[in-house]
């Protein structure tokens, strides 16, 4: 039927054709050009234009590395850099964890656990404005329902978002729960390792944890790695919302992240240039624990595979 | 008996996760329906005292929600389609490349996943500009005309590489475009990956903050983020009234992860990973 409708339609087209791989190309045009003009251009621009003077009206004029010795001058901007460092060293490995976790706990095959797998996605869908309010009023220190819960355990009740330290925490506790997309990658890696491994193990008189060490994190490993740099690329930029929503960078520049600052500069005090520089900056700093992670860990494990 | 306490175990501990993974939207709900001028509850409050639905008419005569639900709707309208659209042809014809373009496309790819977002603020200011899509909805439905994300091309991408060729070689002999083969045969076969950048990219669109924030201005372009921002800022101690505005928002992207969750799961993991048997 398909095939007849094909040939049907093909009769009435224009008899010039191109070949098929040319046509296919066309394709990827569109996302190409898009690709091109909204991601890679800006990209690439705000890269030269850290080296200039520029804001936004007028011409870019060049002044080499005066930015960034601006820049490196300010102490609000090595404090922005310090609080992302802590956020990106504290949250992005307590994430992956969370989300490995649940990936072993969560991975049968039974019935319910499509529900449970279900649920821990959900807080990721919720938008990022709603998110953020819902967790002003959990952190909340008088009547927020998490001091009423460590309360009742008998634990301190801290005053958490006017308070330099537990705001900058707080931060990273609510990125805790957005887990769902490491969560399902390493589901899918999970059930990529083939059951026959396991059984060997087993046979060989293995325990669950040793199998665990010897099979399941070596083989995870890849995904862990890929999963890992693009959570501190993405983490970064998402203390954006909880930051301008909850705190607005306080109480005392505390929870004053490097893409709040980068907003500010470029938007509120039109120096795109500083701007641009630190989002340099930042790469610098992400570019840093990237190569600090490679040297403890090894390259993604493929010594532990052989 | 130690099978039934494993089974115990594992069901106890899947429904632990459950409640606590559940308790955000949990509270939302519920801390809306509470009265409003009432005192702040003195324990963890599980379920409101006279609950009410009052605070939901409320918010819409205190802000102009209904524009910014239209004005919501009328992005994710737009912006949805071009970019399952895009993804997806862009996923069919890097599948029909050869070995070695394929492969550059992948490396370019997964070095665009790495790009963050905050690199491109600046300057997509300016472009937006010169396009005059500053201040209009098409600064937020923008993304689209780049596939949204890199993420849903490669979704695409794997899910049209399951597929053999040798399927369209038929059609191809009797000279169907390629056009036409993507359309009546390959698409129809990746349907969970279609529902799967539906639903994030419903959830992107829906709930972007920043590109509001960033370039529009005029308060009768505001989306429904942006709204709740004002909300906050208009009262900002109100629980009960901005928990029905995070309500409001929340629902359409909860209702739609809910309705379409098993194709929408499946279709991210290569493996068929609802399957609850």
């Amino acid at each position: 039927m398909v095939k007849e409708q094909l040939a049907q339609s093909s009769t009435r087209k224009i008899s010039i054709r191109l070949p098929y791989a040319t046509q296919v190309r066309f394709f990827l045009l569109p996302y190409l050009v898009g690709t091109l003009i909204l991601v890679v251009i800006p990209a690439l621009a705000t890269a030269v234009i850290a080296f200039t003077d520029y804001r936004a009206v007028g011409l870019p004029t060049f002044v080499g590395l005066a930015n960034f010795r601006q820049l490196m001058g300010s102490a609000l901007v090595r404090l922005s850099l310090r609080n992302s460092a802590f956020f990106l060293l504290l949250a992005v490995p307590l994430r992956i964890l969370g989300a490995l976790i649940l990936a072993l706990l969560l991975q049968h095959r039974q019935k319910f656990f499509g529900l449970y797998r279900a649920a821990v996605y959900v807080p990721s869908v919720i938008p990022e404005a709603a998110y953020a309010l819902l967790w002003l009023w959990i952190f909340n220190p008088v009547y927020g329902p998490l001091n009423f819960f460590l309360g009742w355990l008998g634990l301190p009740t801290p005053a958490w978002l006017t308070e330099p330290t537990t705001a900058r925490l707080a931060i990273v506790i609510l990125s805790l729960f957005q887990i769902g997309e490491g969560f399902v990658v390493l589901l899918a890696g999970l059930q990529n390792i083939p059951r026959s491994f396991y059984e060997s193990a087993r046979v060989d008189g293995a325990n669950s944890w040793q199998s665990f060490w010897h099979i399941t994190l070596p083989l995870l490993s890849p995904w862990l790695m890929l999963l890992t740099f693009r959570d501190l690329i993405m983490s970064l930029q998402n203390t954006f919302t909880p930051s301008f929503i909850i705190t607005y960078g306080g109480p005392y520049y505390a929870t004053t992240f490097a893409p709040l600052l980068i907003y500010e500069l470029a938007f509120d005090y039109f120096e795109l240039g500083l701007a641009a520089a630190l989002l340099i900056l930042t790469y610098v700093l992400l570019g840093l624990i990237v190569v600090g992670i490679i040297n403890i860990v090894g390259l993604g494990g493929s010594t532990d595979e052989a | 008996m130690r099978r039934k306490l494993i089974w115990m175990l594992r069901h106890g501990m899947g429904l632990g996760i459950t409640a606590v993974f559940l308790l955000p939207i949990y509270w939302i709900f519920t801390a809306s329906l509470r009265k409003t001028g009432l005192p702040p509850p003195n324990s963890i409050e599980w379920w409101p005292q006279s609950p009410t639905f009052n605070n939901y008419p409320f918010i819409f005569n205190l802000l102009p929600m209904t524009r910014y639900i239209r004005n919501s709707l009328i992005v994710v309208a737009t912006a949805v389609p071009i970019t399952v659209f895009i993804a997806s042809i862009a996923g069919f014809g890097m599948s029909q490349e050869d070995d070695i373009w394929r492969r550059r496309l992948l490396i370019a790819n997964i070095a665009l996943l790495m790009i963050p977002g905050a690199s491109v603020w600046l300057f997509r200011f300016q472009i937006l500009r010169w396009l005059g899509w500053i201040d209009s909805l098409w600064a937020l439905i923008a993304p689209a005309f780049a596939a949204g994300n890199p993420l849903f091309v490669l979704l695409f991408f794997w899910a049209y590489r399951r597929i053999p060729t040798e399927i369209y070689e038929a059609a191809r002999l009797d000279g169907a475009s390629a056009w036409l083969i993507w359309w009546k045969m390959a698409r129809p076969l990746v349907q969970t990956t279609s529902v799967t950048v539906i639903v994030l990219s419903f959830v992107m669109y829906w709930s972007d903050f920043i590109s509001p924030v960033l370039y529009v201005f005029r308060t009768d372009l505001y989306t429904l983020p942006i709204g709740l921002q004002l909300l906050k800022q208009l009262d900002p101690t109100n629980w009960p009234l901005l928990m029905a505005a995070a309500a409001v928002i929340t629902l359409p992207v909860l209702l739609l992860f809910l309705f379409l969750q098993r194709s929408f799961l499946s279709g991210l993991s290569i493996a068929n990973l609802l399957d609850q048997n």
